[in-house]
């Protein structure tokens, strides 16, 4: 009796707490475009400068096979180039953490390499690496790995000589601390960059398949554009916008599991 | 992995004896760029003894230890002897168990995983190393508390994970510095009883620098005072006080005596660093 009590007493309190936090982003949202809807059709704005979001939707829902299949070509350029150019992003960083001669010498060029605009060497990469998911993967590496190194050695940095020197007295070698303090110190900062090197990886996908290609976001992007097909612009940046948010909530998740601790030192 | 390139041999399995020091130095100096921090120290530690380390601050207690923990060399004309084998700092890395002033423990790891840092790094399985110290838990209070991550812990229990640590790191000598030092009073002087209930279980040899004169007689056997900078041993009080030591053996009169000699030992130095840092 007490136990049907409780519940029919805890139960609407739980529940609306549960239900309205999982349900207050698509609320939101829906909110959002309903306002957006409105004035564009109160307003009489034509669809050239502004589809109605309810337009928009049905573009997608009457042809998903085009925005799957570019969907998912991005993504396994992106995720490609996000994946090789974190790897890569760390590799580096414990390299010029180790040798201070390196980083002296190459540090620069590295920053150097990130001045030149990832679209002056988007021709480049295709006529080298030719048409391939490949090339598109190449420039998201490109744009996404220095974030990660720089990032990476800040939270090197961060690393308390006492600890080592601990270390040190146990009588480790430089391998065993750099996996179990610095590597694991670094994680905050790193997941900070990662983040951001998730974004930047999908820019370059998107911007690689301008240089030729025949699936991806980038080539809906470019076809609706000739076509002046305005709606069809407008359901790929939502598509775009959904990869890029799905991403970094992928990249946030895993920080939140891994890096439990916070940033206590 | 010591090179046998030492000039004296190996000794004999068996011919250390009890009576030779575990620890010995003499002439020990350190100079820091025109700083001298040591200057002719000379220490020797009897094997299972607790010594402990008084002095004013600066007076290189740190610089002691960290070259007892082999992570700073003397200069040069040091004589090092490690059960009677001359050696250097270097070799001492990985040969004395270390706990400096802050616990230090990581914060992605938990109580168990930080107190089994040092068995891992000299190549123990997680699971063997696990197994001890989860039989060691109880005995630091920690029982039940192994799935805990530091910032969950209070002060007093991060240290007692700290010292776990030092102490499944068995080595032959412990070196503590100020353990207790950032503990309100009440939980220091229960951790110190703790510890001497543990030590006299566990059979150390234990160094411990301290800048309490009352934790410095309660725990020693021998009260080393060391003079301002540079450091030297000033004065070698024995502690006489029978053991196992009661809480109240603070109160009594031989207790007392020995405080007032060291205080006005560590008094004298005192007024000296003082000075010297006045002009």
């Amino acid at each position: 009796m007490s136990g049907i009590k409780a519940s029919a007493a805890s139960l609407p309190v739980f529940s609306t707490g549960r239900v309205y936090a999982a349900i207050k982003p698509i609320l939101w949202l829906t909110l959002g475009l309903a306002v957006i809807e409105a004035t564009v059709v109160l307003f009489e704005i034509r669809p050239y400068y502004l589809p109605r979001p309810s337009a928009i939707a049905a573009n997608i829902v009457a042809t998903p096979g085009a925005y799957i299949s570019g969907l998912w070509r991005t993504v396994l350029e992106t995720a490609l180039g996000f994946v090789a150019g974190s790897v890569f992003g760390v590799a580096i960083a414990i390299v010029f953490h180790r040798w201070t001669l390196l980083r002296e010498l190459f540090f620069p060029l590295f920053v150097v390499s990130q001045t030149i605009p990832v679209i002056a060497f988007g021709a480049v990469v295709v006529l080298w690496f030719g048409n391939t998911l490949f090339a598109k993967a190449v420039i998201s590496f490109y744009i996404s790995f220095l974030p990660v190194t720089v990032n990476t050695l800040l939270g090197f940095n961060s690393v308390d000589p006492r600890q080592v020197q601990l270390m040190r007295s146990f009588g480790a070698k430089d391998g065993q601390i750099l996996r179990r303090i610095y590597l694991p110190a670094a994680l905050p900062q790193l997941f900070v960059a990662l983040k951001l090197a998730s974004s930047l990886a999908l820019v370059g996908a998107i911007v690689g398949e301008w240089f030729g290609d025949t699936t991806g976001l980038g080539v809906l992007l470019l076809q609706a554009m000739y076509n002046e097909n305005v709606v069809g612009i407008w359901a790929t940046i939502v598509v775009s916008a959904c990869l890029g948010m799905g991403l970094y909530s992928l990249v946030a998740l895993a920080e939140r599991r891994i890096v439990f601790w916070g940033n206590e030192q | 992995m010591s090179s046998t390139a030492k000039l004296e041999p190996q000794e004999p399995i068996g011919a250390y004896a009890a009576e030779r020091p575990l620890i010995e130095l003499r002439n020990v100096s350190k100079t820091f760029g025109s700083v001298k921090a040591l200057s002719d120290l000379e220490v020797a530690i009897q094997p299972g003894e607790l010594v402990t380390v008084v002095g004013p601050s600066g007076c290189g207690k740190s610089t002691l230890f960290n070259i007892l923990a082999g992570l700073e060399e003397p200069d040069p004309g040091n004589i090092l002897r490690l059960k009677g084998k001359s050696s250097s700092a270097s070799d001492l890395l990985g040969k004395v168990s270390f706990m400096p002033q802050r616990d230090l423990l990581l914060p992605w790891r938990n109580v168990i995983d930080n107190a089994i840092l040092a068995l891992e790094v000299e190549g123990m399985s997680r699971t063997e190393a696990r197994k001890q110290a989860r039989e060691m838990l109880p005995e630091f209070g920690l029982a039940g508390f192994e799935a805990q991550y530091p910032n969950q812990l209070s002060g007093g229990m991060r240290q007692r994970v700290a010292l776990m640590r030092t102490f499944l790191f068995k080595r032959d000598l412990m070196l503590l510095d100020e353990p207790f030092g950032a503990l309100d009073a009440l939980t220091r002087t229960m951790m110190q009883r703790w510890l001497l209930d543990v030590w006299q279980k566990h059979k150390r040899t234990v160094l411990f620098i301290t800048h309490d004169v009352d934790e410095a007689i309660f725990l020693g056997d021998r009260v080393l005072v060391m003079t301002a900078r540079p450091g030297k041993v000033k004065l070698e009080q024995v502690v006489d006080l029978p053991r196992p030591r009661k809480a109240d053996i603070v109160t009594s009169s031989e207790f007392i005596a020995l405080k007032k000699t060291l205080l006005e030992a560590i008094e004298e130095e005192s007024m000296k660093s003082f000075q010297v840092s006045g002009h």
